[in-house]
């Protein structure tokens, strides 16, 4: 899978492997260290080799298949959207991935304002014009288009940091997909 | 430059924004810097005194948002976000949504938890109700209509059952049994017993 040039993403769910048995001993959780110090290394790196534009393209389309698989594997995509977006919050609470609150939600236009605290991307950074959660953009917008079956793009458009910090999402399903 | 600072930050001090400090007047370099950061300062004042009358008034919609590098005035953007995201919540409410919960507000996620928890089962109990008196509306409604009822036996025809059958012919007592509540405990008028047992009435 990792070795062979390919046109083609190949990720599935099962591909994590089984976390139940992988670590019987330190188990499933790693600190939020090891999280960002694999990240940002790995921006920092492809930032170097490839551009500050492409390393971001590849870390929101990173974050759009993890968002895909996330939705299709942890979620039920068969409830309405309230439900859907309650077991949501509810799912990144219980991960520690973050915490999620919606601001507005326009149905008809399937747009949407969310936030998100205690980001695993950017908590604890200090609050600068610099817009750090690519992968997160990537991420929701791919929650959404598993869930809907609907192209979606996700925006950060802003963040403070009044302790935590938490960065704004604005998201909208893409033009034309209706 | 110093007494027109002291100035601007005594009107600053009473909660009124100053006029920004003319900067190329001064030829001091420190003072320059100095006026540089005292008009940034009333710039962030200025966008945060611009966001919170609104916010303050209850308006979450069409204000202006301090910008990211406004770093005063995060606190009063986390506010804002807040009473956005229970606003949203409470119009989930109005739906009927109950699945929602507050987390990491403090108060408010008890409250407004505790809140919908309690909607929540209020509606079921009142929902239970509703079914047990339209169960009970649903019996009621089993006797209305026109009853074909014997001219002399005062047998009750069941609805829709062939007149010629005998079969189809019950006891009153019987057929309002069947379709309510009620139950028949047998007891004898004063003017059937006259009729029936004339020996035992005086």
């Amino acid at each position: 899978m990792f070795k062979e040039d390919r046109d083609h993403k190949k990720f599935t769910w099962k591909d994590l492997g089984d976390l139940e048995e992988g670590r019987p001993n330190l188990g499933q959780n790693v600190p939020l260290l090891a999280y960002r110090l694999l990240q940002y290394t790995w921006r920092d790196v492809m930032i170097t080799e490839l551009g500050a534009d492409k390393a971001n393209d590849i870390i929101i389309k990173a974050g759009k298949l993890a968002g895909a698989q996330f939705c299709e594997n942890m979620l039920n995509r068969e409830l309405h959207f309230d439900a859907f977006i309650s077991q949501l919050q509810r799912v990144l609470k219980d991960q520690a991935i973050g915490i999620l609150r919606i601001e507005k939600a326009d149905l008809e236009h399937m747009r949407f304002t969310l936030t998100v605290a205690e980001d695993l991307d950017c908590s604890g950074l200090p609050s600068t014009d610099e817009v750090v959660c690519q992968y997160d953009e990537g991420f929701i917008a791919g929650i959404m288009e598993a869930y809907t079956g609907k192209p979606f793009h996700a925006k950060e458009i802003d963040c403070w940091a009044s302790g935590d910090r938490v960065c704004r999402f604005a998201v909208r399903m893409l033009e034309g997909a209706k | 430059m110093i007494e027109e600072a002291i100035e601007k930050l005594a009107i600053l001090l009473q909660g009124r924004i100053p006029e920004k400090i003319d900067g190329g007047k001064i030829t001091d370099e420190g003072e320059h810097k100095l006026s540089v950061l005292l008009n940034q300062v009333f710039s962030f004042m200025q966008e945060i005194h611009d966001f919170v009358i609104p916010l303050s008034r209850g308006k979450l919609d069409e204000i202006p948002l301090p910008p990211p590098k406004n770093f005063l005035g995060s606190p009063f953007k986390e506010l804002h976000s807040h009473l956005l995201h229970l606003t949203w919540q409470a119009e989930q409410v109005a739906h009927g949504d109950y699945s929602q919960r507050v987390d990491f507000m403090g108060d408010f996620s008890e409250a407004f938890n505790s809140m919908i928890i309690s909607l929540d089962n209020n509606e079921k109990i009142l929902k239970s109700k509703i079914g047990e008196l339209e169960k009970a509306f649903a019996q009621i409604t089993k006797l209305e209509g026109i009853l074909p009822i014997c001219a002399n036996c005062k047998k009750i025809r069941i609805e829709g059952a062939d007149p010629e059958n005998q079969n189809s012919w019950v006891q009153m007592e019987s057929y309002i049994s069947e379709r309510t509540k009620a139950r028949f405990s047998h007891s004898i008028c004063p003017e059937c017993m006259k009729k029936l047992y004339s020996d035992f009435v005086d």
